[in-house]
């Protein structure tokens, strides 16, 4: 039991987005004790986004990094977070991330995600990548699965849930997709990166 | 026989292999621009996609990507 937080107060993980996904695995992983946080995300906050965010009313019009960070420090001051409000691009992904031993793919558009998911595995060495492709909708649980890709890629989600098919974005739904990444995140932290 | 083994399933191509990534794509009406290809392993970024020709016996993972996050 020690082993496993002492192995996590040596993780850093980079969270791509903060939005449904990314805000939530960032509550998750703070309240896990992970040592350190990279967080990036260049938008604001919207009353649309109350649905399903880690944000509050009072937030509204705030930078996502810049309200994650309050939040996060109101959760566990212990936890050290580095925040970027720069458009992540295939150009500074590897910079921005260059601390950190898995990377969630936090991203709303499939274009984004994949761009991501392709820096990542091409443009560096080291970390792991989890994604989320098919998490729309309401109701079927058990369809959002973990899978193994391949030794630094992980993919959660349905694989056809998206919101061109037009369904809603629901928190109970997002979030089971967000814990998915999470618990993938600190069982791979825990039993394959941290020695 | 010419085989690929894709997303774990092997496909037998009748006619032959698809000359490469993107013609396999192609083929199987995949999006390129929302796709992430591995091929026996190893990362294969878009820009590669038209060169990289394939061979039989080859695993290839599709990771398909729809929006919402």
């Amino acid at each position: 039991m020690n082993e496993f937080y002492e192995k996590l107060k040596k993780a850093t993980v980079g969270i791509a987005g903060l939005g449904g996904l990314g805000s939530t695995v960032a509550v998750a992983l703070a309240r896990t004790n992970i040592s350190s946080l990279v967080i990036a995300d260049f938008d604001t906050i919207e009353k649309s986004n109350l649905n399903r965010q880690q944000y509050f009313i009072n937030q509204l019009g705030e930078y996502k990094t810049d309200a994650m960070i309050k939040n996060l420090k109101q959760i566990n001051p212990q936890v050290k977070v580095e925040g970027y409000k720069q458009k992540l691009t295939a150009g500074n992904i590897p910079e921005i991330f260059a601390d950190a031993d898995i990377i969630a793919e936090c991203f709303d558009r499939a274009e984004q995600k994949k761009m991501l998911v392709e820096t990542v595995l091409a443009k560096m060495e080291r970390p792991v990548v989890v994604t989320v492709s098919g998490l729309a909708g309401y109701g079927r649980s058990n369809e959002i699965v973990t899978r193994r890709i391949s030794n630094r890629l992980i993919v959660i989600g349905d694989g056809e849930s998206g919101t061109d098919l037009d369904m809603p974005l629901t928190a109970g739904r997002v979030w089971l997709a967000a814990s998915h990444q999470a618990n993938a995140i600190v069982e791979i932290l825990v039993d394959e990166i941290i020695k | 026989m010419s085989v690929l083994k894709i997303n774990g399933t092997e496909k037998v191509f009748d006619s032959g292999l698809p000359a490469t990534l993107a013609a396999l794509l192609e083929q199987l009406d995949v999006n390129a621009e929302t796709v992430v290809a591995e091929v026996d392993g190893r990362i294969v970024e878009r820009s590669e996609f038209e060169k990289t020709e394939l061979h039989s016996g080859q695993a290839i993972e599709l990771v398909r990507f729809v929006p919402g996050g």
